[in-house]
């Protein structure tokens, strides 16, 4: 037995031991036990993917009773990657859950799904087989399904939400099944080897590839099957929506590189123009409806959009370079879209992790209502400070390192030795520089908002007002998640060689490590040292440092009274910006795309026009593509069920003749 | 001497099970449609015993005792007593008797028609006379659909399985004889729980037609 097919026995094993200490822990241990075993469960999914991805053989067989070949778990490197970054965000999460989760939360129930959840993400990337694949796929939406029912019973509109994510999760399901079939059916097999044999120019391929493409996007959150996102999300308790955003979505990501990688590589130019298209639109859409947000986990929830937006803008440009033979440009779009989905499993679950504990804390995901928490909660300020800087892809977090690479690959994309590539190619990115450009200008406001509206200022509530910090076990993983946002960001180049390793042997980038520990993507001449730069930029720091303090200490601070305060001293939280007047400019700015919805009502003192007792305004930003695009259609639909409804009235001898004709039916069909 | 009398042995049999069935159909008193049932029991065995004596084998003349005891005796037994012991209330049926017959002639047309399809490759007497146990499984869900009482319902019930019986018995010369153990067995103890139903309903609503159960629906 190799080291590889132990991992993943004792991944099995744990789930079982999870799943046992859910059950029949009391609830007062409950959280303890089983988040150590979900903690475990997902450190010996890393171990097993470390080993994966470092070239480690062996497959584990599970027979089954059905007629079919044994499920066969055997993960190559790519699979290997992933399960590395599912995993550690599984165990950020487990740990995290330790402390946050309680009542419902830590129900029997939630703690079983979550254990499954888990393992099903774990173990989807070492499938080698549609079966396997479909079945871990599965095993991972039913467990997250129940997880989220776990809050069903104290507020209404987790139902709702439910309904929205199963029919969401069912519809990528039925895509992915529909996908595979037209390749299996093409191929004559079910393995992925079998898949790989496929011609990708053949019409079968690219209805498969369309197919695969609107599953695989809908899990990862991309326009216009993201809709599920605001919904489910902020119903979430904080570990489940870092686990579900921060590690569920690259399972969506991977079916996307299985596809490109492992099974279709090579396609044609228009696959890559396609995928370029929807991640562009779901970038900007994305991160606009994040912008205008001010509920906390609704903005991240779209950020997530945007960022998955991005990878697949990568992952389509480096499909469109091939098919153009600009291959270096390609394999550095290629790395660039898988570093994209490392930082944002770091940054976007620490994020989630850091609106668990502010929910805790405060007991409110309103920006509006939040404030001060900086001083209040300096642990989870710090944390979730380096991880907005991560999602606004600042200097020296891996967020950076990933949109500079991206970048760089598209601006050198379009020429190889100064020959226009194609004319498709020369078109498309410099678009797709200009729409990350926009995000990530927007990315940055977006943050900027989400930090300094809910930690400085001061509180614009009372319940912020008394927010505490949480306890020891909530700050382990985000402080872990924080370290992992910037050392992912100071160590690009290890990371860049290992991410490039992963997609081999179809695929070889060509980049390496300079440096100290920096990267060095040889074809298209892009150089990256950020821990040089930090080194230096902190030689230079030090005197300027050393000056401000001297003169700092020279000079006493003078205090006076702030100037728009009218002199007086009647300064009052309502004083500040909120996030919706922050967003305000945006709003008036996108208005064609966001369509806000306001409602200002004005209460006079008495008979006064001119005096006013209070205002109350309200903005709603509806989801265009829900409000266009899905209600018409659930609008048909309802109308056809209540049509089918007089068919079904409740009579036994109707459903009798119902049968009755069916079989005359078959049975004259049969005869003809 | 006995396989020139088979064919017509066969067609005799066969003959009182179609017979049988479609005067299920024109008669609405329930005792005469178990006492129609038992006559139909009694023909289903001696065509088990016919195909028996011409293959030559005990164990499906076992069978033939088995189906005569269960669908000859026991069953109609039960629904008699069940019967007797409430208050009898005739069928008022969905279709007219007239309707019913022609339906009952159509569905046979319909039968004969796909039998011809289905069973082509198959040679031999009894395979001809496979259509006439499809015809029963018809006959018995014309009756289940057309009729109010769960009595007659569950008559129907007992004559489509009948047919498909009789299917069973002519095209593969005979079912092994746990099989039709399991499968007699099966049939009876269906027949008790849905007696006990239909008591149940009597008690609730004082009569047993299943128009009244509407309310399952959403």
């Amino acid at each position: 037995m190799t080291a590889l097919e132990a991992g993943m026995l004792g991944q099995t094993l744990l789930l079982v031991l999870a799943v046992a200490a859910a059950l029949l822990t009391p609830t007062p241990w409950r959280s303890r036990v089983s988040g150590t075993f979900c903690t475990l469960l997902a450190a010996a999914g890393i171990v097993t993917g470390a080993l994966a991805l470092s070239g480690g053989t062996g497959s584990l067989s599970i027979p089954t009773a059905l007629p079919l070949d044994p499920l066969v778990l055997s993960p190559d490197r790519l699979g290997g990657l992933v399960m590395v970054v599912v995993s550690s965000v599984g165990v950020l999460a487990s740990l995290f859950g330790i402390g946050s989760a309680r009542v419902a939360s830590a129900s029997r129930t939630a703690w079983l799904s979550m254990a499954v959840f888990l393992c099903g993400m774990q173990l989807v990337p070492a499938a080698t087989d549609v079966v396997t694949f479909l079945l871990f796929w599965e095993i991972m939406t039913l467990g997250s399904t129940a997880l989220l029912l776990a809050h069903h019973a104290t507020r209404g509109t987790v139902a709702s939400a439910l309904v929205w994510y199963s029919a969401m999760s069912q519809l990528s399901f039925f895509f992915v099944l529909a996908g595979f079939a037209m390749l299996a059916g093409q191929a004559g097999g079910t393995g992925f080897a079998d898949l790989a044999t496929i011609d990708p120019y053949s019409w079968q391929a690219s209805v498969a590839f369309l197919l695969l493409l609107l599953g695989f996007g809908g899990k990862a959150e991309l326009v216009p099957l993201h809709v599920w996102v605001p919904r489910v999300l902020p119903e979430a308790p904080g570990h489940v929506a870092a686990a579900m955003s921060g590690a569920m979505v690259n399972i969506g990501v991977y079916g996307a590189l299985l596809v490109l990688v492992r099974l279709l590589p090579n396609g044609p130019a228009w696959w890559g123009v396609l995928i370029m298209v929807v991640g562009g639109v779901s970038a900007l859409y994305g991160i606009l409806q994040a912008s205008v947000a001010s509920n906390l986990k609704v903005l991240l929830a779209y950020s997530t959009t945007e960022n998955m937006g991005l990878v697949f803008l990568g992952l389509g440009a480096s499909v469109l370079l091939r098919a153009d033979n600009a291959t270096a440009a390609a394999d550095a779009a290629l790395v660039a879209a898988l570093l994209l989905m490392l930082s944002h499993a770091a940054f976007k679950s620490t994020l989630f992790l850091g609106a668990g504990a502010v929910a805790r804390a405060a007991g409110e995901m309103n920006l509006d209502r939040l404030g001060g928490l900086g001083s209040r909660m300096p642990w989870t300020a710090a944390a979730f400070g380096a991880a907005a800087m991560g999602a606004a892809a600042l200097p020296v977090t891996s967020g950076f390192v990933a949109e500079w690479m991206l970048l760089q690959s598209l601006i050198h994309g379009s020429r190889v030795d100064g020959e226009v590539v194609s004319v498709t190619a020369s078109v498309a990115m410099p678009l797709a520089v200009a729409v990350i450009a926009l995000t990530a200008g927007l990315a940055l406001l977006t943050f900027v908002k989400a930090y300094g509206i809910a930690f400085l200022a001061r509180p614009r509530s009372p319940e912020a007002k008394l927010a505490v910090e949480v306890p020891v076990i909530m700050r382990i993983p985000l402080v872990l998640g924080a370290l992992l946002v910037v050392g992912l960001g100071l160590l690009p180049g290890p990371l860049a060689v290992a991410v490039g390793g992963a997609v081999g042997p179809e695929f070889t980038p060509d980049v390496r490590t300079i440096g100290l520990a920096g990267v060095d993507a040889r074809g298209i001449d892009a150089v990256l040292d950020p821990t040089t730069f930090v080194v230096l930029a902190g030689l230079l720091l030090v005197p300027v440092l050393i000056a401000l303090f001297v003169s700092a200490r020279r000079h006493p601070t003078r205090t006076s009274p702030l100037p728009w305060a009218g002199g007086g001293s009647r300064l009052r939280p309502r004083m500040q910006y909120t996030a919706t007047s922050y967003a305000e400019p945006l709003v008036r700015v996108f208005d064609d795309v966001l369509r806000p919805s306001r409602d200002v009502e004005v209460t006079h003192v008495g008979e006064s026009r001119y005096l006013v007792e209070r205002v109350h305004v309200e903005q709603t930003v509806s989801d265009v593509v829900e409000t266009r695009l899905y209600r018409p259609v659930l609008n048909l639909m309802q109308r056809a069920g209540i049509l089918a409804r007089r068919a079904q009235n409740g009579s036994i001898h109707r459903y009798l003749s119902y049968s009755f004709v069916a079989l005359l039916l078959v049975l004259i069909v049969v005869s003809l | 001497m006995f396989t020139t009398i088979y064919p017509q042995l066969i067609g005799l049999c066969t003959g009182t099970l179609l017979l049988t069935s479609a005067l299920m159909v024109w008669r609405h008193s329930l005792l005469a449609s178990i006492r129609l049932l038992s006559v139909q029991g009694f023909a289903l065995a001696a065509l088990v015993a016919v195909i028996g004596v011409e293959e030559g084998e005990v164990e499906v003349i076992l069978v033939a005792v088995l189906v005569l005891l269960v669908k000859g005796v026991a069953l109609p037994w039960v629904l008699a007593r069940e019967t007797h012991a409430t208050t009898r209330t005739d069928e008022a049926p969905r279709l007219n008797p007239t309707a019913a017959l022609l339906t009952v002639a159509l569905l046979t047309i319909l039968s004969y028609v796909v039998a011809s399809r289905l069973l082509a490759g198959i040679d031999g007497v009894s395979a001809h006379a496979a259509p006439i146990g499809l015809a029963m499984v018809l006959i018995g869900f014309l009756l289940l659909v057309t009729r109010r009482q769960a009595g007659s319902q569950l008559i129907g019930f007992l004559v489509l399985d009948n047919g498909i019986a009789t299917v069973a018995f002519l095209t593969s010369g005979g079912v092994p004889l746990f099989l039709e153990l399991g499968i007699s067995l099966d049939v009876l103890l269906v027949v008790v729980i849905l007696y006990v139903f239909a008591g149940r309903m009597r008690s609730k609503f004082g009569n047993t037609e299943i128009d009244q159960l509407r309310k399952l629906h959403d």
